[in-house]
């Protein structure tokens, strides 16, 4: 029993991972990314190639994310300021032509095959725990989600510079007032997500396939986990990522075969019921 | 006041089919084939917006009517030896009906909660398609085989009949969207886009007039999927997939929303850009994506308005020349 | 404005007709062949290989058949139907002589049933359904790859052979994945090997170590994997961090070769797995191809190259033989042929199902010494024809 709460919080970790930066963009922008996916499997080509030229994972670990936050920022310098004023949809079509782009430049790159990332010297074996083994790596992926979380959570909530992401994102006009740059906080968050969608890309690397088109298979999910926690809320993220890796583990143990309609049904109440998210403890992002 | 509209949304009803059929007559069967799966996806594009344009209502679950209409068309005229053109009314039937349980239970929520409610309940149709019911649906590798309609011994697996036949549908659905656009009922659904609120005060029942207008989009959506299955000669679980709601909407937004002639506009777009690129070369999504990013940046509102920007333009002018 | 709109209707139908307007030439200077594969996305690279193979195939009978240049047109079918039927159609309608394609079985049966009404030849070397040539079937459709059923002979077989007694099933819950498993266990239970149990994780599934717990703790022997691309990657690479295949035979149909060995890297050794075709098959036929490959694009062929070589080869030698443009004069003949020279070494076609009878072969993978890829398969079992399909009704 305790293997499984332990799979499944690595699971939830994994999941919270993808789903941080997809939620992240959403509370303080307000952009749906549906790019969130093509990042993520950039992110994890990225990794791999800095691991072909270093052999080492941890270097590709640290400069995934800082090329793509590059890219992010990029991206939302020329592509998405002109668009915060404009009709909503229209970040749907350009985060969807972001996709297209983003996939054609990785066949490019790297062509249509497989890649593969391999783990890090000392995390490929397995430790029993309460009966179970558990992958060394596991471990790690649950202790990196911790940190990003824990990390998160203490830039919004508790820096200087959190404090200006909030006040920015709810009263623009007012921190403009204030001669802060609310254009650059932006490309701040938005790299910051981007950063975040290449590092899920690049642990996630040595347990999922690497590919083009693996972004697709995994936006789905993220968006789950981004409702379930509530729109933009990021401890509300993490607590929809323990749930879902719970349930998904449990369910693994037990009906495996029908995890996608619980999942799915879980979904629909939520939003009929809880449309602010499961796990929203506070109302203050509902406005 | 509405009249000049009006009169063009006819005009272009009337129009598109006809224009359709002659450049169908005058191609060659690939040209008729495409020039026919533009208009079914028309068909989608523009009961899609009726939701989504007029009415300002997010929608990721028309995948669900698409695929619930081409799956019925196909298990009835599959198993059970129903005609083609019934098969085709109840296959709109069931994509209203559809629309009108996921509009029920979606509309309860407002904004974007309405797009995500619409996703997850698609999502969970697709998997009940794709794996649950595979008994019946043929699971992952679909239902080949699907028939064509017949009646009056014409032949619809010619490619130019069947285009005949899905240009003449496309005039009536066309056509009752222009009617039921500047009917006051579609007034209603304009007032509801702007203002839910405002719209309420005036004493609408708004959540009957959104649920009416997501079944009537069903309806497209469904009769849409009954027709293209027939097409292909095929129903798969691809239709019923998130992307395909993706693809609709593109298309429309691509297009210009909220206009007559947009979502048809759109879908002619896409798939001709698709046809083309892809025949020019391998890394014709990349092309897409581009295009995509550029219509976003320099054409607000789509298409249509760009077009309709250039044309005033041309007209203003003109008259200065005058 | 309004009056605007309706110009741009002209222009935009009017740039409809400029893109697809083909003309069709009738006189036959040239053999066209229309290949309808994944050409993106996550199905892409297996196209790309096809494409290579069946170019090869050509190439290395000079270009010709019937005395003319074979031509070929590719299409992405982009694993959609839609796009298969669209591409197809547009071939069609371009006057190609035959049909080559495609990957995945829901664009193939698809595309089946345009190319009967339109009576082109569609020649398959890859998707596996067994209803493509079961009830599916068309007149114009043939299939020289392995079927599904052939497949889970082959594992049944192996588990036999290999001495399993118990094996623990992890199925893609998809209709064709709980099919096939309903088949091999039948035909496990046939050879006395226990089914111990069985799990139906989800398509797609991200996490598979509850799963893989539950195999460990289990007093299986073996375990047979029934799933996808990246869900067999995913499953080999989560199973192998916890040393899943040093404890049990772990076997599937097509879950391990070079190319998925380049995907799920050092945890690939030890696994085991049907292969449609292999580079190291030693006869002169093959020997030659794989040296032919080698020179062409610089690396070993990979089964999907392999199958769609094979298969066109076959196929233009049937219709050089028939010295007909009459397709049906091909098919009467391809009903009936009888390949020798496959890379596999022979092929003999059914007439009653379009599917060629061929010799089967299972491989587990190992270290690759250079030039041979990290991952290389080594061939470990052979089954003979008449042990893999069953006699014609």
């Amino acid at each position: 029993m305790i293997g499984t709460i332990l799979i499944g919080l690595s699971v939830a970790m994994l999941l919270f991972l993808l789903a941080a930066g997809l939620t992240l963009i959403f509370g303080m922008l307000g952009v749906i990314n549906f790019a969130h996916g093509a990042l993520y499997m950039l992110g994890a080509f990225v990794a791999f190639e800095v691991y072909n030229q270093t052999q080492s994972f941890w270097a590709a670990l640290l400069f995934a994310p800082i090329l793509i936050a590059l890219l992010g920022a990029a991206i939302e310098f020329v592509l998405l300021r002109p668009l915060y004023d404009r009709d909503h949809v229209e970040q749907i079509l350009m985060t969807f032509g972001l996709i297209l782009i983003l996939e054609e430049a990785v066949r490019l790159i790297w062509g249509l095959g497989y890649r593969d990332l391999p783990l890090p010297v000392g995390f490929d074996g397995s430790i029993p725990i309460m009966g179970s083994d558990v992958a060394v790596y596991r471990i790690f992926l649950l202790a990196t989600g911790v940190a990003v979380g824990a990390g998160l959570f203490f830039l919004i909530e508790r820096t200087r510079l959190g404090m200006v992401l909030r006040a920015a994102m709810n009263h623009p006009a007012m921190v403009r007032a204030l001669g802060i740059r609310v254009d650059r906080v932006r490309t701040l968050v938005f790299a910051l997500g981007a950063a975040l969608a290449a590092l899920a890309g690049a642990v996630a690397a040595p347990v999922l396939p690497v590919q083009v088109g693996m972004g697709f298979t995994i936006i789905v999910d993220c968006f789950v986990v981004v409702i379930l926690g509530g729109l933009g809320n990021i401890r509300g993220a993490i607590a929809a990522a323990i749930f879902l890796g719970l349930l998904q583990a449990f369910g693994q143990h037990f009906f495996p075969a029908w995890i996608e309609v619980v999942t799915y049904t879980t979904l629909i109440l939520v939003l009929l019921i809880r449309p602010q998210g499961l796990f929203s403890l506070s109302a203050r992002r509902k406005a | 006041m509405k009249t000049p509209r009006f009169s063009f949304a006819i005009l272009f009803s009337i129009l598109v089919p006809v224009m359709a059929v002659v450049l169908g007559a005058f191609g060659d069967v690939g040209t008729q084939y495409l020039i026919a799966l533009i208009l079914i996806w028309s068909l989608f594009a523009i009961g899609f917006d009726l939701v989504f344009g007029v009415a300002g209502i997010l929608s990721f679950g028309h995948a669900a009517f698409f695929g619930g209409g081409a799956y019925c068309y196909a298990i009835l005229t599959l198993d059970y030896g129903v005609p083609g053109m019934a098969a085709l009314a109840a296959a709109t039937c069931v994509g209203a009906s559809l629309a009108a349980i996921f509009g029920a239970i979606a509309l309860r929520v407002s904004g974007v909660f309405v797009a995500l409610t619409t996703l997850a309940l698609a999502q969970l149709m697709h998997h009940l398609i794709e794996v649950k019911l595979k008994g019946i649906t043929g699971g992952t590798d679909g239902l080949a085989g699907v028939p064509r309609p017949e009646f009056f011994g014409i032949n619809f697996y010619d490619d130019l009949n069947y285009l005949v036949l899905v240009a003449g549908l496309f005039l009536l659905a066309s056509l009752a969207n222009a009617v039921i656009r500047h009917s006051p009922f579609g007034e209603v659904l304009r007032a509801v886009r702007q203002s839910e609120t405002r719209a309420e005060q005036l004493g609408y029942d708004i959540r009957f007039y959104k649920v009416a207008a997501f079944s009537i989009s069903g309806a497209y959506a469904g009769l849409a999927g009954g027709l293209l299955g027939a097409l292909m000669m095929f129903v798969g679980p691809d239709m019923t997939r998130w992307m395909t709601s993706g693809d609709v909407l593109i298309m429309t937004v691509l297009g210009g929303r909220g206009t007559f002639a947009g979502p048809v506009l759109g879908v002619i777009l896409f798939e001709t850009l698709k046809e083309s690129a892809s025949a020019l070369s391998n890394h014709w999504y990349g092309v897409l994506g581009i295009v995509f990013v550029l219509v976003t940046l320099f054409m607000p509102g789509g298409v249509a308005s760009l077009l309709a920007t250039l044309f005033q333009k041309v007209r203003v002018g003109k008259g200065r020349h005058e | 404005m309004i009056k605007g709109q309706r110009s741009l209707l002209a222009a935009c139908v009017a740039g409809v007709m400029a893109v697809s307007g083909g003309v069709s030439a009738a006189e036959n200077t040239e053999f066209k062949v229309g290949g309808v594969v994944a050409l993106s996305g996550a199905y892409g690279v297996i196209g790309e290989a096809m494409q290579k193979g069946a170019e090869l195939a050509v190439e290395m009978r000079g270009g010709k058949v019937l005395g003319v240049p074979v031509v070929f047109q590719w299409e992405d079918s982009e694993t959609k139907p839609q796009a298969a039927v669209q591409k197809a159609t547009r071939l069609m309608a371009g006057g190609v002589n035959m049909l080559f394609g495609a990957v995945s079985s829901g664009s193939t049966l698809a595309m089946m049933k345009i190319t009967e009404r339109q009576k082109v030849p569609l020649l398959v070397t890859l998707s596996a359904s067994d209803s493509i040539t079961g009830e599916a079937m068309t007149r114009y459709t043939f299939r020289t790859s392995n079927p599904v059923n052939m497949e889970n002979q082959m594992m049944a077989e192996f588990a036999a052979r290999d001495g399993l007694k118990k094996i623990y099933g992890v199925v893609a819950d998809y209709g064709v994945g709980r099919d096939m498993w309903d088949n091999l266990k039948a035909k496990l239970e046939a050879l006395n090997v226990e089914v111990v149990a069985e799990d139906y994780p989800p398509l797609g599934n991200k996490d598979y170590s509850i799963i893989i717990d539950k195999v460990l703790k289990s007093d299986a022997d073996g375990v047979a994997m029934i799933m996808t691309g990246g869900d067999a990657i995913t499953f080999l690479k989560q199973s192998g961090q916890v040393g899943l295949k040093d404890q049990k035979a772990v076997f599937g149909t097509m879950v391990m070769d070079e190319l998925m060995g380049k995907a799920v890297g050092n945890m690939s050794y030890g696994v085991n797995s049907t292969l449609r075709y292999h580079y190291s098959i030693d006869n002169p036929n093959n020997n030659a191809f794989v040296k032919a490959f080698q020179e062409k694009y610089g690396d070993y062929p990979n089964q999907f190259a392999g199958e769609a070589f094979d298969g066109m080869m076959w196929f233009l030698d049937v219709v050089d033989s028939t010295g007909s443009w009459n397709p049906d004069d091909w098919v009467d003949a391809f009903e009936t042929s009888t390949y020798d020279k496959s890379v596999e070494g022979t092929k003999i076609m059914r007439k009653c199902d379009h599917q060629a009878a061929q010799m089967g072969i299972f491989g587990k993978a190992v270290k690759g010494q250079d030039p041979k890829p990290a991952v290389t398969m080594e061939v470990t079992h052979r089954f003979d024809a008449d042990l893999l399909f069953p006699p014609c009704k």
